[in-house]
């Protein structure tokens, strides 16, 4: 048993020692070696190297510019965009998988509603992976050597800033509907659509930096999107945290004479994307005049 | 500049092994004085600090067998190392001065 202990504590410290930066890295596991240190020691000898390293990171303005004007700001919108889109996805699926017959699709009408559902859920979906994407590249880009502090941050907002809210979209017909469509299909939302598109985000910018080409048709598809999603992005925020819009003056919820005060949160959302081409377009004035 | 207690002892350490002085050596060289553990991450961020004050030098060293074949973070004390160790030395020694655990 002590044995397996031992092994296990020098498993996590050459999986710890994978934080450190390249030449560290074996230099540290070398002199633990040479020492005869191993096991649960290495490991939290490993593990204060690597804490003290990113609390050293942490005393540049990079990191805090990336945590306050990117992690904070636009982890809650995604974390209520997420949850409300999740939630309306869930009514659509619901109802579909309920009242599904094949017969339906001979009527225009159902066509019509199946189309624009469809539609919908991919807007939303699409929405939320290019602005975790550019958020994920920015991320990299700010500060690349604290990017997974910032990135666990980030996980952790997105889950957890909507705990004590709700929505008005809640299926309660069976505890397991209820249970799935209410709690598990908004975490898979939340992994599939924000966590995965940070991740490659991230990876993306580490690969290289975007090409021309890339960038601007990037930067057309964002903004797109943001536009037509900037109303259901103001009103996730609106109805998930409880309070209620106006109506306009027609008295109906959903119509386009309703005001918008919250307009500058899609604003909020187009911010990584503005940062992503100032930063790259002195690089490519600078390639053109090389 | 006045050195902190854990830089002196690190420039001790490296100037007495010379040219063998390399982190795990100056490390053990370190417990064996003091009595007390002595963490790789303390070790390493004070290697950094002192090297950002150009009073030591460091550099890769060749890997050993006994290393598992990984290589050394080579250090040696520079001249100005050597003078603020001896500036604290000194400073130890007159404000040491007539104290009843400087007499034994």
């Amino acid at each position: 048993m002590g044995e397996v202990m031992r092994c296990n504590g020098s498993v996590l410290a050459d999986l710890a020692s994978t934080l450190l930066e390249p030449h560290e890295r074996d230099v540290v596991r070398g002199d633990l070696a040479e020492c005869g240190v191993n096991g649960w020691r290495a490991c939290l000898e490993v593990l204060g190297l690597v804490a003290r390293r990113q609390a050293a990171l942490w005393a540049d303005w990079r990191p805090w510019l990336a945590l306050v004007g990117v992690v904070l700001p636009i982890g809650v919108l995604l974390s209520h965009a997420s949850r409300s889109w999740a939630d309306s996805t869930a009514l659509d699926i619901s109802l579909y998988v309920r009242l599904w017959e094949w017969s339906y699709l001979q009527y225009p009408g159902w066509r019509h509603e199946l189309f624009w559902s469809f539609e919908s859920i991919a807007l939303s979906a699409a929405a939320l992976s290019v602005w975790s994407w550019t958020c994920g590249y920015m991320l990299a880009s700010v500060s690349r050597r604290t990017v997974w502090v910032t990135a666990i941050v980030l996980a952790l907002v997105v889950f957890l800033a909507t705990l004590g809210t709700s929505t008005v979209a809640r299926i309660t017909h069976d505890k397991f509907a209820g249970h799935f469509y209410g709690v598990v299909l908004p975490r898979l939302f939340r992994a599939a659509f924000v966590m995965l598109p940070v991740l490659w985000g991230i990876y993306s910018r580490r690969k290289g930096v975007i090409r021309p080409t890339m960038l601007f048709a990037g930067a057309a598809l964002v903004i797109t999107l943001t536009v037509l999603k900037s109303p259901g992005l103001e009103n996730s925020l609106v109805w998930g945290r409880g309070l209620y819009g106006h109506a306009g003056p027609d008295r109906t919820f959903g119509t386009s004479d309703d005001p918008r005060p919250l307009w500058p949160v899609a604003l909020v959302m187009l911010w990584p994307t503005a940062y992503i081409l100032a930063t790259a377009m002195p690089n490519r004035q600078r390639r053109l005049d090389a | 500049m006045l050195l902190g207690e854990f830089e002196y002892l690190m420039l001790t350490a490296a100037a007495r092994l010379g040219d063998e002085a390399y982190g795990a050596a100056i490390r053990q060289e370190i417990e064996d004085a003091t009595g007390t553990p002595c963490s790789i991450g303390a070790l390493y961020t004070t290697l950094d600090r002192l090297e950002n004050k150009g009073l030591i030098k460091t550099w890769m060293g060749d890997p050993t067998p006994e290393r598992g074949g990984r290589p050394k973070r080579m250090v040696r004390v520079t001249p100005t190392g050597v003078d603020a160790a001896t500036s604290f030395y000194n400073a130890v020694r007159r404000v040491s001065r007539g104290v009843v655990w400087a007499k034994s």
